[in-house]
């Protein structure tokens, strides 16, 4: 479902950010993605998100070719997919269920879907309680839940987490995880970006290892973190 | 489902504009300055156009007819002043009216009572007083007359003695047009920039929420309308504060207008266009508003 093929970025500065990388994901996967800072790995999320274009090379989820795509249609991609950032990014001026809605509201979903879904999705991520929080009122764990919540609530069939428990205690970080499990059993392809190394021993899945723009080592199975 | 969207937008627009009310507060205030400018700007431009109606009212050509002429003959000569296009009125003045009014004139002045007593006939002379539409209509009136076949029963025409006087009204209520208009574009120029520049620090602010939008898959418009709704409801403000403001205004200092410029009523004329003014300012300030948001919100669209 997500095909890499041939992709470089290389910047104005003449800084290679992606070095010819291939990669296919299949439809369920949960890949980590690991490597030291600087390795690419965050560029390679914004590929799959079309906030950056590749040099050279051709991206494709679900046989679209991403570069082809006009501008109107980018938001309809972002519809399919849904991101998870290391600072939340959450609507400051909008609550926990607002955020939430937010994201069924840009899909054009009736109001009564929203009620009804929006609720399902906070219980998931335990905060039925703190639906009228604003992100301010919420520690860094349940910044990220909400945020893992309007991720999932259009039911996108990719997630991308980008250093997704960069900002949380061991605590927090390990109840993200869980979720971003969970998440992926139920049928989601899942993205993982990280540094830290006990997620990804104790995920147990398939780890790429990247190093200055590179993969240098793709483990399908039982991935453990190695750099 | 349109009005759902409809309904969702105004009520995002409304909760951006509430829930930020510090920044509401600072930009409906610097947007009620720039309208209540205008509004000061349509308050001058009233005032000037009064006093240069009134100057220019002041303004007549006066002809003088030949005592011998015949009230037919001087009728004649008005009937075809009237027919021009480029003459408003014409006041006919008999000698004895013109006697009259000297005598009125003068009636504190024994001794001109005295010599008029003195004489047996009545010295003055009837004639017709002219108004142009345009002062800068005159010499084509004057020229008609030059020309005209009565020309011999006319004695006089004051307009070269009031030639200069003419000449002076006509470049003072021109250039007080000129510099009215000019003035009016400049501080309209700057009102807007103030405004467009205040509304877009304040979506400045909201830079990253525009860009999370974006990336939560919100189309350019579904993002756009709420910012347009909010830029409007700053306008309506605004508009509604800077009303309040000038009308008070107005009614406190028009007493004392009418006492430098008599006849001239501020509060009156406001009154008598509060339609017209409560309409154009809401309008304005709306259209600055969603204006200044459209621009602003652009450059965070391109993530």
């Amino acid at each position: 479902m997500i095909d890499l093929k041939n992709i470089s970025s290389i910047y104005e500065d003449k800084f290679i950010a992606l070095d010819d990388i291939n990669l296919k994901i299949t439809r369920g996967e949960m890949v980590s993605i690991v490597g030291p800072a600087g390795a690419g790995k965050s560029t390679l999320l914004r590929m799959l998100t079309r906030e950056q274009v590749p040099t050279a090379g051709d991206v494709t989820i679900d046989g679209v070719n991403l570069s082809s795509l006009s501008s109107d249609d980018i938001p309809l991609l972002r519809r399919k997919i849904g991101t998870i950032f290391q600072d939340f990014k959450l609507l400051s001026a909008r609550n926990a269920f607002e955020n939430v809605a937010f994201a069924l509201e840009v899909v054009g979903a009736t109001s009564g879907r929203i009620q009804e879904d929006v609720p399902k999705a906070l219980d998931i991520v335990g905060l039925s309680s703190k639906s009228n929080n604003f992100p301010y009122q919420l520690s860094g764990g349940e910044k990220q839940r909400l945020a893992i919540a309007r991720a999932l609530i259009h039911r996108p069939t990719i997630i991308l987490a980008d250093e997704p428990t960069g900002n949380l205690d061991m605590v927090a970080g390990h109840d993200v995880i869980q979720l971003l499990q969970k998440i992926n059993e139920l049928g989601t392809t899942v993205v993982l970006v990280t540094h830290n190394r006990e997620i990804v021993d104790a995920l147990s899945r398939r780890v790429v290892t990247m190093e200055k723009g590179k993969i240098v080592r793709d483990q399908t199975e039982n991935g453990k973190y190695i750099i | 489902m349109l009005k759902e969207k409809l309904k969702r937008v105004i009520s995002h627009g409304w909760t951006n504009f509430h829930r930020n009310s510090y920044v509401s507060f600072g930009t409906t205030g610097v947007m009620a300055l720039v309208l209540l400018l205008f509004l000061g700007l349509i308050a001058m431009n009233f005032v000037s156009g009064v006093l240069v109606a009134a100057l220019e009212n002041k303004v007549d050509v006066s002809v003088y007819f030949k005592q011998t002429t015949t009230d037919d003959a001087i009728m004649e000569v008005k009937a075809d002043l009237e027919a021009l296009n480029t003459v408003k009125t014409v006041q006919y003045i008999s000698r004895e009216e013109a006697l009259t009014l000297f005598k009125e004139r003068h009636a504190q002045d024994s001794l001109i009572q005295e010599s008029l007593a003195e004489l047996e006939t009545n010295p003055l002379q009837s004639s017709l007083n002219v108004k142009a539409v345009d002062t800068g209509q005159y010499a084509s009136v004057v020229s008609f007359l030059e020309t005209h076949k009565l020309r011999t029963t006319i004695d006089k025409i004051n307009f070269y003695e009031n030639e200069a006087v003419i000449r002076r009204v006509r470049s003072i209520s021109q250039s007080a047009q000129q510099w009215g208009l000019i003035g009016t574009l400049v501080l309209a120029i700057i009102a807007v920039l103030v405004a467009f520049n205040t509304v877009r620090l304040t979506i400045y602010n909201q830079k990253s929420e525009i860009e999370i939008m974006r990336l939560v898959g919100g189309s350019n418009w579904y993002i756009r309308a709420p910012y347009l709704v909010e830029g409007a409801l700053y306008g309506i403000f605004a508009g509604v504060l800077a009303l309040i403001v000038f009308y008070i205004t107005v009614g406190s200092i028009s007493p004392k207008v009418a006492i430098i410029m008599p006849g001239v009523s501020l509060s009156g004329y406001f009154a008598g266009n509060a339609v017209q003014v409560i309409l154009l300012i809401i309008a304005g300030g709306v259209l600055l508003g969603m204006v200044s948001s459209f621009i602003a919100i652009r450059r965070f669209l391109k993530v």
